[in-house]
């Protein structure tokens, strides 16, 4: 699949002469054609899933509340099958098909049949990777990326069935990469000088379908070229560099419909990680990212506003190998006008409507998203990418709401992490000390601090017990300050404390058990945004005084590595010393039964 | 490996020099102290004037000064006339940019030689209310060629024909304080329950009114050259105004029914609504050409009773009329 050329200089020419250098990745998250019998034409795989939830509400709040049902009853059965043929050994097309019943549908009532996924993929000429229809794909924090979603530092795993399933439903990859349907092309050379290696890759997909009228078609493409170098030096611990030139797109395309206006963002950066030093027991790494943004409205071909921003992270790493120690610094500077509608799209819609308990009280007033509802309610997430900066809560997230690429940032980021696979301890820590660049309705600026710990303490080691036994920790601490006149002052801070405990009782028995615990506590200002990344208002001041307690306990019983039955109890809280009358609970019990196969 | 980590150094601080140049003059979104903070008044309403003579170009200015940004609202009324001009700003002080009166008006009718109050209102700090006073001792001197205001007798200038029968005693110029501008306007009130032809009644107003055969325009551009009048109506949803413009087509110098062209708005007036009423119009929007404008030789104007939309029997209509003029390049100014 890779081409080798003795002249690096005539490689670098002919790589540079192909115009769209794609990348390939397997969309699916069911086993690849890699996987399978090479005998086999045609292959069935799939994965079912039976939920069933029993949810009930009372609290404070429910004592005066003649509306709300008490409990709610709701659950799914359903089947996905991906039938995936390879026609010839160098072509493979799959499609999944999804048969689903909502819990209570019977004969037909409730009933769904859908595609769910439709892709093909193979070689040209025996070194091209190409894909079209629906595939995964991702580059850098700051291009074209899934941020991970807030309220989750170091998941117990009494809670990771339930993310699964939205993780399986939103199509998140690992890796944040993001589904998209389109075409990717991807392919890689290898070099006997200088270069080790080069990969080139590039995609284009369709986001959004025009109306016809107003709006039109809107696509978003790119693409990457990593050049990875030899080793300099004349042993093992010489310099050398990874290198990679990152340019993705968004644009409506003004020839569809009606539409006379429309956007484009581009955003193009250089990532690089340099291992300065390598031996047995040290290694030190170089590494970052530098880019621009720019972000364009468009009445046909005349450009009615325009914006730019730059953005830097660099820092170095240094893994200190016999004791499993690793340290890093690094300098972030992401610039206030910095939009990347690729990397800063969030996967929770704070604005969406909730599937259960969306309203309450006898005033029918929305329910805000707590941490049970991000744990469970798949309806608050999307995977489409939104052309401006979406709402967050800076209970969950303050400091960094949209991730790596959340504009407007500058300071530093200290990680230290310790253990690998086989330690009895794996632990990693990071401290971002922030400020803004540029004031939020004022000249004074806000500082942030948040540190986030996570530890996996795997208790079967240090006991040398066979079964597993696992002890999960997460933190996150997060401040946010400003000072000025008193309607300019904000001090707002939260803490995010995870517990869990993973046992294996008997073989392939486990219990599971864990917490999740949030306090914030003061005030900020919250922006509405009119469009791309321009507040347009500071509705009111924020204030926080609250509480959310999420406990659960079960068993899971793993009939296979890929098959397993949980059954679980967990029980939510949520007081507000502002508001101490609205105070609920939410109980639920539910069953999960997963099957890859 | 020691020209690397040079090369490396190098490589960081360019980067960091060039990604560090942002935009920080302003700050996002609306001023904080502005949206949420106290309102204090630093310095009262103050005018810079007691009497003003617009006419002689005068104007008035206001003062004021907030702790900060603020919507605000000046409301000047006439004491006489009614006459409302308004001024609307978000600012932290009222100054020669945002707060100052050349006579204008924003509500019909214009102001008169009159006492005006002057009120400074912040509607977000629960219509806090600051007044003055002043005297308009004579008007503003508004742009563009006047065909008439009736505020002198027209004699044999204005002729009254067709169906005024059925037009009231109340009919022709008035002065009862209600004029758009100055003291007199013409009014049309009749019935159209003699001979149901949904006319009701007409003036012929002739161009020597202004003492030109044709009436004198600024520009005879039919683009550029507007039409203004002021149009009262009470509210009552049967009358329709109708203005025509006459091109003396044989150059006779003088209006003569059934040989001169006439010309007008599509749809006319509708007098659907109460007061005065600023209407406007190119001569372009009405089919008139550069040698038609220059030859208007009357201004007709119509009362008609829509019988359609009348019961049986069919009520009174009316209809105020004021101050035709004609003006270059846009409607009149206000």
């Amino acid at each position: 699949m890779k081409l080798y050329i003795s002249n690096s200089f005539f490689g670098l020419l002919l790589l540079l002469g192909l115009s769209m250098p794609l990348q390939a990745q397997d969309g699916s998250s069911l086993p690849s054609r890699e996987d399978a019998s090479a005998d086999e034409k045609v292959q069935f795989n799939g994965l079912g899933r039976t939920i069933l939830n029993s949810t009930s509400i009372d609290g404070a709040l429910l004592d005066t509340d003649s509306t709300t049902a008490r409990n709610l009853q709701d659950g799914e059965f359903l089947l996905d099958v991906a039938i995936n043929a390879q026609p010839n050994d160098k072509t493979e097309v799959q499609g999944i098909l999804r048969l689903r019943n909502e819990f209570g549908g019977f004969f037909g009532a409730g009933v769904t049949v859908e595609i769910r996924e439709l892709w093909a993929r193979g070689l040209i000429g025996n070194t091209v990777r190409y894909r079209v229809g629906d595939f995964d794909h991702v580059m850098t924090p700051y291009t074209f990326f899934n941020p991970d979603q807030e309220g989750i530092v170091n998941q117990p795993t009494i809670f990771q069935p339930q993310n699964d399933v939205i993780d399986y439903e939103l199509f998140y990859g690992d890796g944040n990469t993001r589904r998209l349907q389109g075409a990717n092309l991807d392919f890689g050379l290898d070099f006997a000088q200088i270069l080790q290696e080069v990969k080139a890759d590039a995609f284009i997909a369709r986001i959004r379908g025009t109306d016809f009228f107003t709006t039109p078609t809107r696509f978003t493409g790119g693409g990457q070229l990593d050049f990875a170098t030899r080793r300099f030096g004349n042993d093992s611990t010489g310099v050398r560099a990874d290198i990679g030139i990152n340019w993705s797109n968004v644009w409506d395309d003004l020839q569809s419909g009606n539409a006379t206006t429309g956007i484009r963002n581009d955003v193009i950066s250089v990532d690089f990680n340099v291992e300065l030093y390598e031996n047995e027991s040290l290694a030190v790494q170089f590494r970052g990212e530098a880019g621009q943004s720019n972000l364009e409205q468009r009445d046909g071909e005349k450009v009615t506003a325009e914006e730019d921003d730059t953005f830097l992270e660099a820092g170095v790493a240094v893994q200190l190998k016999k004791s499993k120690l690793g340290f890093s610094a690094t300098y972030l500077d992401i610039g206030p006008d910095f939009f990347s509608i690729g990397a800063q799209s969030k996967r929770v819609d704070f604005n969406r409507q909730m599937s259960f308990y969306d309203r309450i009280g006898n005033d029918r007033r929305l329910r805000m998203p707590t941490l049970f509802d991000l744990g469970r309610d798949r309806a608050l997430y999307t995977f489409q990418l939104s052309d401006q900066l979406m709402a967050y809560d800076p209970r969950y997230a303050n400091v960094m709401p949209y991730g790596q690429a959340t504009p407007n940032r500058s300071g530093i980021q200290i990680g230290v992490n310790y253990g690998d696979n086989e330690s009895p301890l794996e632990a990693e820590a990071t401290v971002s000390l922030l400020e803004e660049i540029r004031g939020s309705g004022t000249f004074e600026l806000k500082s942030f601090t948040q540190i986030r710990l996570a530890a996996d303490v795997h208790i079967n080691r240090l006991a040398d017990w066979k079964r597993t036994t696992v002890l999960t920790l997460g933190l996150q601490q997060e401040q946010t300050d400003r000072s000025g006149q008193d309607v300019e002052q904000v001090d707002l801070s939260s803490t995010l404390i995870e517990v869990g405990l993973e046992a294996e009782l008997f073989d392939r028995f486990d219990l599971l058990a864990g917490a999740r615990l949030l306090t914030a506590e003061g005030s900020d200002y919250i922006p509405e945004y009119s469009g791309f990344n321009d507040i347009e208002d500071f509705p009111s001041r924020f204030i926080a005084d609250d509480q959310e307690t999420l406990i659960g306990a079960g068993f899971r019983y793993r009939f296979r590595d890929n098959i397993y039955l949980t059954v679980q109890y967990q029980q939510f809280s949520l007081e507000r010393a502002q508001d101490p009358t609205n105070d609920y609970d939410l109980r639920q019990i539910f069953a999960q039964y997963n099957m890859e196969f | 490996m020691k020209n690397i980590s040079i090369y490396s150094v190098l490589l960081l601080l360019t980067m960091v020099v060039w990604s560090c140049d942002h935009d920080t003059e302003t700050f996002d979104g609306p001023n904080l102290v502005d949206r949420f903070g106290p309102f204090n008044i630093l310095a009262d309403l103050e005018v810079n004037r007691t009497t003003v003579d617009f006419g002689a170009g005068e104007d008035v200015r206001m003062t004021a000064r907030f702790n900060k940004n603020v919507n605000f609202v000046i409301r000047i009324t006439g004491m006489e006339s009614g006459a409302v001009k308004t001024i609307e700003a978000f600012d932290s002080e009222l100054n020669a940019s945002n707060a100052i009166w050349d006579g204008g008006t924003t509500e019909l009718p214009l102001f008169r030689e009159e006492m005006c109050r002057i009120e400074l209102i912040i509607p977000e700090e629960n219509n806090l209310t600051q007044e003055a006073m002043v005297e308009i001792v004579s008007t503003r001197v508004y742009e563009g060629s006047l065909f008439t205001d009736f505020e002198d007798n027209p004699g044999a200038n204005i002729e009254l024909g067709n169906f005024e029968f059925e037009l009231t005693n109340e009919t022709g110029r008035r002065s009862d304080g209600t004029a758009a501008q100055g003291d007199w306007y013409y009014l049309f009130e009749g019935t159209d329950d003699v001979v149901d032809n949904f006319f009701v009644g007409l003036i012929n107003i002739n161009s020597t009114i202004t003492g030109n055969t044709y009436a004198p325009v600024p520009t005879t551009v039919p683009e550029d050259l507007w039409f203004n009048a002021f149009l009262f109506a009470d509210g009552g949803p049967h009358g329709i105004a109708v203005i025509q413009f006459v091109y003396d087509s044989n150059d006779s110098g003088a209006f003569e029914d059934g040989q001169d062209q006439t010309f007008q708005i599509d749809g006319d007036y509708p007098l659907g609504f109460e007061g005065w009423r600023h209407i406007n119009h190119t001569m372009a929007d009405i089919g008139m050409t550069e040698e038609e404008v220059s030859k208007i030789v009357a201004i007709r104007a119509l009362l008609i009773s829509d019988l359609n939309s009348q019961p049986d029997p069919p009520l009174q209509v009316d209809f105020g009329l004021d101050f035709l003029t004609f003006t270059s390049g846009g409607p009149l100014e206000l």
